[in-house]
């Protein structure tokens, strides 16, 4: 992992920008891995055939596991999850099998002890060939309250 | 039914426990990629201060577990049409992370249900379901915001 991480109050200052961390490629094991843990069995996730009678062409990741990527970034940029008081994301765009999600942040303003933080979550990868996608584009957007040490 | 009724005799709240197993936890964490230990090792958790492994920030979606999507809108009865429903967002404020062998009480209902124009015309809902999760001497642990978004019929 490149530096910095495990930030401190004192190493950090508004418009920071924070290391660039990526998972995957998801794979369809991990979405089912992720159905289970989570207890989400919406079908359009899993089944390719129910997929595409709603009208996308594969089954695709619910977002609450690019969510939880993210998260997890969120807390090592900041020395742990134990440091998180506030996280938010929004859903811009589904996250395909074989997708990287590539997530970026920046330190927006210091209030006392709490650190405001602005992230971002991109899908890098080829996506359904049907659908002509970018090959990098913006997934989910948040924002996050931290308090490091 | 029409926009944004309640179906009749429906609940303000569900009440439903949630266990924060090791074995969950650690499920979870493995689910999102977790690499750091206090997820999995309790002596890894002690030496950092914590008294067992804590649950990731996003653990508290294995409500689903607890309360199904059937469960849920029969019960507090938002009555969305769920093939034209995405998740739009997810907020949580924590005042701490679960700690594996508690077991939290969940309080959820709906904070929110809004009707709006939608971009490319017709009328989009936006319900919010709120979470707040208490621990045995009933003080809060976290709070989460489930908010979907129905799209208006095609």
């Amino acid at each position: 992992m490149s530096v910095p991480f495990d930030l401190r109050l004192e190493d950090v200052f508004s418009g920071m920008e924070l290391s660039e961390v990526v998972f995957g490629p998801v794979e369809r094991a991990d979405i089912v891995r992720y159905a289970g843990a989570a207890g989400d069995f919406n079908p359009i996730h899993i089944d390719d055939a129910y997929a595409q009678g709603a009208g996308a062409p594969t089954a695709f990741a619910m977002g609450m596991l690019p969510a939880g990527y993210l998260a997890h970034a969120v807390s090592d940029w900041f020395g742990g999850p134990q440091h998180l008081r506030r996280f938010r994301v929004r859903f811009l765009t589904r996250v395909w099998p074989g997708d990287e999600i590539v997530c970026w942040g920046r330190v927006d303003e210091i209030e006392g002890r709490l650190v405001k933080v602005r992230f971002e979550a991109d899908r890098r990868g080829p996506g359904p060939r049907e659908l002509e996608l970018p090959e990098r584009e913006p997934a989910l957007s948040g924002d996050a309250d931290v308090e490091p040490a | 039914m029409g926009v944004g009724e309640r179906a009749p005799g429906s609940e303000a709240e569900i009440v439903f426990e949630l266990p924060v197993e090791r074995g969950k936890v650690r499920e979870f964490a493995l689910a999102v990629a977790e690499d750091n230990p206090i997820h999995y090792y309790v002596e890894e958790a002690r030496k950092r201060g914590l008294p067992d492994i804590v649950a990731p920030p996003t653990f508290t979606v294995t409500q689903m577990w607890q309360v199904p999507r059937e469960e849920r809108e029969r019960r507090l009865g938002a009555n969305l049409a769920y093939e034209r429903v995405l998740h739009g967002e997810q907020e949580f404020f924590y005042q701490r992370l679960p700690v594996a062998g508690e077991v939290l009480t969940g309080r959820m209902r709906i904070a929110s249900d809004i009707s709006k124009q939608g971009r490319r015309g017709g009328v989009m809902r936006v319900v919010t379901y709120e979470s707040v999760f208490t621990d045995a001497s009933g003080a809060e642990v976290l709070r989460a915001l489930y908010t979907l978004m129905e799209l208006p019929p095609p």
